[in-house]
């Protein structure tokens, strides 16, 4: 109770009690328990001062005034209520006015001083407080009569032990109650007030209750006696809501049974039938298969016979229908740890709410937060089990809020108790019990619950092992039920007579017990197996009257718009991720940090007594590129590789919602890449700096980013489809180590397993799908060519590679193959050359026609179908022979003009000492001289092969166009400065990027539809068929508990310890 | 805002690489366009046969610094040019000439063993050869590999000197040949180099003085060839600076003697015996200033 509202009370109840014959000793008596009831003892003096003050004040002007004495109230004081009910309109919600009015009543009632003047103040005051007529007459009926045939109205509720005769009020039996608990409900602003008269000691709350006195009956109070069933807030709620609210969902299963994939019955022909209002409690011994019942009632899993029907609608066919309409709350929890108890909520309704503001919304989050008795810890961080922040109560509550919050009409728990102390329990069984008033219809699986929470559900299904379904009705039944067919003294009375306990554990002990050996052992044998007794309870159980009421289902849930949904995940795992501190520290530092230590350690000065750093000189620079690209494929893949994992369980809550999948995983996507982007430019600058890498800043970053966006995908993809940490880091090496040995930097593609592709003339199949490849080769080919210096000489030097190719190594070769015709022809061989040969001459021609040069040189073998191994002869020779000299002359001729024209343009650029020093910075600067031999392949063995009926250049691949001129012949040699696509060449380093985000963007939708999951998935089917097949073959029969439930047997194994 | 304004910059940043793209693509053209020039008429020169005939009369490196090493002349690593200085040279002219001045000089080494140091000298031989686009006359990998061991000295300097020897006439077929005269230019001016700064003695000075006079006939025929290049700046350089040595090398006179060649039998066989001989009169006074001379023209080639 509120200071304003104290105060307000002591000035009316002053006025008040000094009205007629004045204060009386019963009424300051009340002023001062009340005080007591509601302050602690140092605050009640004060009050009590206050209040003493107001009287004195009252009594003097009295005096003052001797002959005023008269019988009405005074003018005085008529206005000096109006002022300050005045002021209380201004201050008090209409609420709190509500219990100012109920303790006026109370002062007088005190000592049954019921003046005309002393009611007259009541009524201007409820008038002034815009009190309902009908509502206050309740209120002052419930304060001044006691009699149960005075106070038929049908805002009482009346609970004793005779029989109610009232027609309208409403009534609760309580056969051992002495006396009677009166309830009045204000309906206008949802309270509830208590009383009682009698002698039984009652607890409300757990504190001893007075008789006679007025008690606020607040949301999920409970009244305890010592005998007899409690009195609940929601029973009392539910009797006066229960006219007004309709159920409107109908909830049916129709023989469900369930087969693991692996072959084991889970659930066996199950049949259920409940209407909304009701809560049902799934209770069985570990691994009766509680959970399973729990999924397939959910619609989570599908179930393998039978069918669940919601208002007609089957739940696991036409499952758009229903969604929307099913909540479901898994055991663990779905809370997002690094967010606050509110900042949890309010995303979660967000995703929710489609019409509300924010401002609305963060109202309802308040409003739950409320109810769920959270609101005073909401800032705090919800922290994980480990590391706690707020009690395993808390967040069992706040869990089951994130799914109230949106109303869902039937509603799944599992486990709701596990790991909560008594206290929590019963609070969050009481807070469901609520939810029923308002028509839900809440499945909870519990597990050993106390007699108080057991008792609290309407009905009960006991699940025996193999999910056979053994008990299904109300729960303290179930123990008359059970103790009856074991026969046991005492079996109709379901409770402890003196306690009213009830312990759900005598009847699993029922269910459960074994045969025992003549020396008291037990034999490991059960009694009674579980389909004898499902056999007892089909002959006992007498199937409700099906329901064939046709109502339409409660309004399906509002979706977000598709990007306000990115929008919320969005800011949602921002602020998640922002609430990390070390997350974001180590997320900012790892690229730069590795930067610097790669970058410095590789700062390689090759003449060590100058001393001086010259990037030229650096043999580590095609390492470094190679780092780049696997430090982009490690932070990308690391920074993603949990993200989804992590949010699985939140994922499996928020399946119900109805939400859209592509939103969520663009909102991871587009937060990881900006934490990728971030990491990218720190290495890249860090790194790139260090290494004297001059320009290019942006290109390396392109390269950088782009791998590492394709790494968060394919991260995603595993956190997605993996059900571990450990499987997940398990899994990285083997993304990133093929990718190391396949990036031609390690390895050369020459040089690797012929039967893979390696030594061929392009790169090997294997490695054109890994993304590393792709990135290395930019960087590389990026780094030669487009270097400051590189790139004023890269065309003409391409031109002059090309010429010195063929006029050294190529024509040479081929002319070879002429000359062993000619003079093996002229000594008399009648097969002087094999068709092999001559095919390949034949090949190489035609290419040769066709060249790039040929335009230029305008020089053609005409009839290339002359060099066939039919028509090739001495005369085809001598004009190739003459064709290739014309050749030789003319590559000859334009490489000796190129490489003039270079060495003059050199020559001018170094043509007096100072320039000379400038060209040499300028070169040291840019140029690297072990990449450039790297991209040259200078260390090739040789300049040139035979493959087949070809010849493949090894040289100087970064000066070598690819040939192929199909239409998707893309793929080339290593280091090819420029890939065809479509006839056309396209700048290496634009092509690979191209085709990185082609991979990211298959890779996007591989998690988008989940292949590796489903492959994962189709894997374990393979796997679990295996199993079946070993059993109907081998000897074990009872394999099932091994296969239901894991954890469940990891509770076993606990419950054993 | 913020971020169209990212993207933006993004977009750009994407436009401007493919502006350079395009630049590339210009120079392309200029580089074909190079070819599509018709082909200069050459200046008057002499013809390839002459040439492989004087570059082949330019003693290789061996003959000297074997006669060094018989006579007992220490070996000197001062002589040498440093093996950093390759990364100065930079116009064919500079690479054509220190790929002789490195040549020698790793036959120089060789020729005294000294097989560890050699490796940084053939890569050297091989870059500038690469650059060159000469590489394939030196099989790096064999070399490498021979030189690790001093037992293959010799496989070593015949790959080294018949490398240089088919280099010569490779580059005379490609009509290169001034690459060839500035090689073999390149190996004289450092053999000389070395010949007349080896630390002699009494007992060897003569010998090695006679072989320092000797090469008056190759400069004249050196100086010859690079005559035909004389339009070239560079070359005209050189020719003057060669002109000072020759001035040094007038002080020499050489006579030749003639006498009957003479038929004598050696293990068996009959060998012709030509008697003629050249006398080479060169004075020490001579000799230290060629020395001095030559030094100026190898300390420019090299710097």
């Amino acid at each position: 109770m509120s200071e304003e509202i104290l105060k307000a009370l002591m000035q009316l109840f002053a006025i008040i009690a000094r009205q007629d014959v004045g204060l009386s000793h019963g009424e300051r008596g009340f002023v001062e328990s009340f005080l007591k009831q509601q302050l602690s003892e140092s605050s009640v003096n004060e009050y009590l001062r206050l209040f003493d003050g107001y009287i004195e004040q009252e009594v003097k002007t009295r005096e003052e005034k001797p002959g005023s004495e008269v019988r009405l109230t005074s003018v005085k004081d008529s206005v000096k209520i109006l002022g300050i009910a005045k002021k209380i309109n201004r201050t008090l919600t209409q609420k709190q006015k509500v219990v100012v009015l109920v303790r006026l009543f109370e002062l007088m009632n005190s000592d049954q001083n019921f003046t005309s003047q002393r009611m007259a103040i009541i009524d201007t005051t409820a008038e002034v407080f815009n009190i309902n007529k009908q509502e206050y007459r309740a209120i002052s009926s419930f304060v001044i009569r006691n009699k149960s045939e005075e106070l038929d109205i049908p805002e009482i509720l009346i609970s004793q032990s005779q029989p109610n005769k009232n027609t309208n009020s409403r009534f609760i039996h309580s056969p051992q109650l002495n006396g009677r608990i009166i309830i009045l409900r204000v309906k206008s602003v949802d309270l509830y007030f208590f009383k009682y008269s009698g002698h039984t000691e009652l607890f409300i709350n757990g504190l001893p209750l007075k008789a006679n006195r007025i008690y606020n009956f607040a949301n999920g109070s409970v009244v305890k006696q010592p005998m007899g069933k409690s009195i609940f807030y929601t029973d009392i709620a539910a009797k006066f809501i229960s006219d007004s609210a309709e159920s409107n969902v109908y909830f049916k299963v129709e023989n469900v049974s369930h087969t693991f994939t692996n072959g084991c019955k889970g659930l066996e022909n199950i049949n259920l039938q409940e209407i909304s209002g009701k809560m049902v409690a799934i209770m069985g011994s570990s691994g009766s298969g509680k959970t399973t019942l729990l999924n397939v009632l959910s619609g989570v899993e599908n179930p393998t016979q039978g069918k669940v029907i919601i208002n007609d609608i089957n739940l696991h066919s036409d499952k758009e229908k229903i969604k929307g309409i099913i909540g479901y709350i898994p055991q663990d929890d779905l809370l997002i740890e690094e967010l606050t108890v509110y900042e949890n909520l309010f995303y979660s309704t967000m995703l929710v709410f489609r019409d509300h503001t924010s401002m609305q919304i963060a109202e309802k989050v308040d409003k739950m937060l409320t109810s769920l008795g959270l609101l005073y810890i909401k800032e705090l961080k919800v922290g994980n089990p480990m590391n706690k922040k707020i009690s395993g109560g808390q967040r069992k509550r706040l869990n089951i809020g994130l799914e109230l919050i949106r109303e869902p009409s039937v509603l799944f728990i599992d486990e709701p108790t596990s790991g909560l102390s008594s206290r929590d329990s019963e609070n969050v069984i009481e807070l469901l019990r609520e939810l029923t008033l308002r028509g839900k219809l809440i499945f909870v699986v519990i597990h050993q619950p106390s007699s108080e929470i057991f008792k609290m559900f309407d009905k009960v299904v006991i699940l025996d092992e193999g999910g056979v379904q053994i008990y299904y009705g109300n729960p303290v039944e179930a123990a008359i039920y059970f103790k009856k067919i074991d026969n046991q003294i005492n079996s109709d009375v379901g409770e402890c007579p003196k306690c009213g306990n009830v312990n759900p554990e005598a009847i699993f002990n029922i269910i459960e017990s074994q045969i025992v050996d003549e020396y008291g052992k037990s034999t490991g044998f059960r009694k009674v197996q579980p389909l004898e007794w499902a056999r007892y309870f089909k002959n006992f159980h007498r199937p409700e009257s099906p329901i064939e009421k046709k109502v339409d289902l409660p309004g399906t849930l509002m979706k977000q718009g598709w990007w306000r949904q990115v929008n919320i995940y969005f800011r949602r795992d921002i602020s998640s991720k922002l609430a990390n501190k070390q997350y974001i520290l180590l997320n900012l530092l790892e690229a730069p940090i590795l930067a610097f230590l790669l970058a410095y350690i590789i700062r390689y000065i090759d003449d060590p007594a100058s001393g001086v750093y010259i990037f030229r000189e650096n043999a580590n620079i095609m390492p470094y590129l190679f780092m780049c690209t696997i430090v982009a494929l490690f932070t990308g893949l690391i920074v993603s590789a949990e993200e989804i994992y992590k949010d699985r369980k939140i994922l499996k809550r928020e399946s119900f919602l109805n939400l859209s999948r592509s939103s969520y995983l663009l909102s991871k996507v587009s937060i990881l890449f900006m934490i990728s982007a971030m990491q990218a430019i720190l290495f890249i600058w860090v790194g790139n700096s260090i290494l004297g890498i001059k320009g290019m800043y942006f290109e390396y970053w392109l390269i950088f980013f782009s791998v590492a966006a394709l790494a968060n995908i394919m991260g995603l993809n595993i956190s997605s489809a993996f059900n571990s940490a450990v499987t997940i880091y398990i899994i990285i090496p083997f993304l990133i180590i093929p990718q190391m040995v396949l990036t031609g930097a390690l390895f050369s593609f020459d040089r690797i397993n012929y039967n893979l592709g390696g030594g061929r003339e392009k790169v090997p199949v294997i490695a054109e799908i890994m993304p590393s490849r792709w990135a290395f080769e930019a960087l590389a080919v990026n780094q030669f060519m487009n270097n400051d210096y590189e790139k004023h000489f890269y065309e003409l030097r391409k031109m002059e590679s090309a010429f010195n190719f063929k006029n050294v190594y190529y024509i040479p070769e081929l002319k070879g193959y002429v000359e062993t015709y000619k003079s093996k022809f002229l000594a008399g061989d009648t097969n002087p050359l094999a068709e092999a040969d001559i095919t390949l001459l034949q090949n190489e021609i035609s290419k040769e026609n066709n060249s790039f040069y040929a335009e230029h040189h305008q020089i053609f073998f005409d009839d290339v179908s002359r060099i066939s191994p039919e028509n090739f002869n001495m005369e085809t020779a001598e004009e190739i022979f003459l064709y290739f000299a014309q050749l030789e002359n003319f590559y000859r001729e334009s490489f000796n003009r190129v490489n003039g024209h270079i060495d003059r343009q050199i020559s001018e650029m170094v043509s007096t000492p100072e320039m000379r020093k400038e060209y040499q910075q300028w070169f040291d600067k840019h140029y690297n001289s072990p990449l450039a031999a790297f991209a040259k392949n200078t260390f090739a063995p040789l300049p040139l092969v035979r493959l087949g009926n070809k010849l493949v250049q090894k040289i100087d691949p970064v000066y070598l166009d690819p040939s192929n001129q199909k239409l998707l012949g893309f793929r080339s040699h290593f280091m090819a400065p420029n890939k065809n696509l479509a006839g056309k060449l396209i700048p290496t380093f634009y092509f690979n990027i191209a085709i990185i985000w082609f991979f990211t963007v298959i890779a996007y939708f591989a998690l988008y539809f989940d292949i590796l999951k489903k492959m994962l998935l189709l894997f374990e089917r393979k796997d679990g068929k295996m199993q079946t097949s070993i059993n109907k073959n081998g000897k074990t029969t009872d394999t099932r508990l091994r296969f239901i439930n894991s954890t469940e047997n990891e509770k076993i194994l606990l419950n054993t310890n | 805002m913020k971020k169209q304004k990212t993207i933006l910059v993004i977009l750009l940043l994407i436009l401007g690489q493919f502006i350079a793209g395009c630049q590339q693509g210009q120079q392309r053209q200029e580089a074909t366009d190079l070819l599509s020039d018709s082909f200069r008429d050459g200046d008057l020169r002499l013809n390839d046969a002459m040439i492989k005939e004087m570059i082949s009369s330019v003693p290789n490196p061996l003959e000297i610094t074997s006669i060094l090493q018989r006579t007992g002349v220490v070996y000197s690593q001062d002589l040498l040019n440093p093996a950093g200085n390759v990364n100065d040279y930079n116009t064919n002219f500079q690479r054509a000439l220190n790929l002789g001045v490195y040549g020698t000089d790793l036959i120089y080494m060789n020729i005294y063993e000294r097989t560890v140091a050699t490796l940084r000298y053939l890569s050297n031989l091989r870059e500038l050869a690469s650059d060159l686009r000469v590489e394939q006359f030196f099989d790096y990998t064999t070399l490498n590999r021979l030189s690790e061991s001093s037992k293959n000295v010799d496989s070593v300097l015949y790959i080294t000197n018949t490398g240089f020897d088919k280099m010569s006439r490779y580059l005379i077929d490609q009509e290169r040949s001034h690459i060839a005269i500035l090689i073999s230019a390149g190996t004289w001016i450092e053999s000389l180099y070395i010949a007349t700064h080896a630390p002699t003695t009494a007992a060897n000075k003569e010998t090695i003085n006679k072989r320092i006079g000797e090469q008056k006939k190759v400069l004249d025929n050196l100086l010859l060839l690079m005559n035909s290049y004389g339009q070239n700046s560079n070359f005209d350089e050189l020719i003057k600076d060669l002109m000072t040595v020759k001035k040094e090398f007038d002080n020499v006179t050489i006579t030749y003697q003639y006498a009957e060649p003479s038929i004598i039998e050696s293990d068996g066989t009959l060998v012709v015996v030509d008697n003629s001989r050249s006398i080479v009169d060169i004075s020490d006074e001579t000799v230290k200033n060629i020395a001095s001379a030559i030094a100026v023209v190898r300390n420019k080639v090299i710097e």
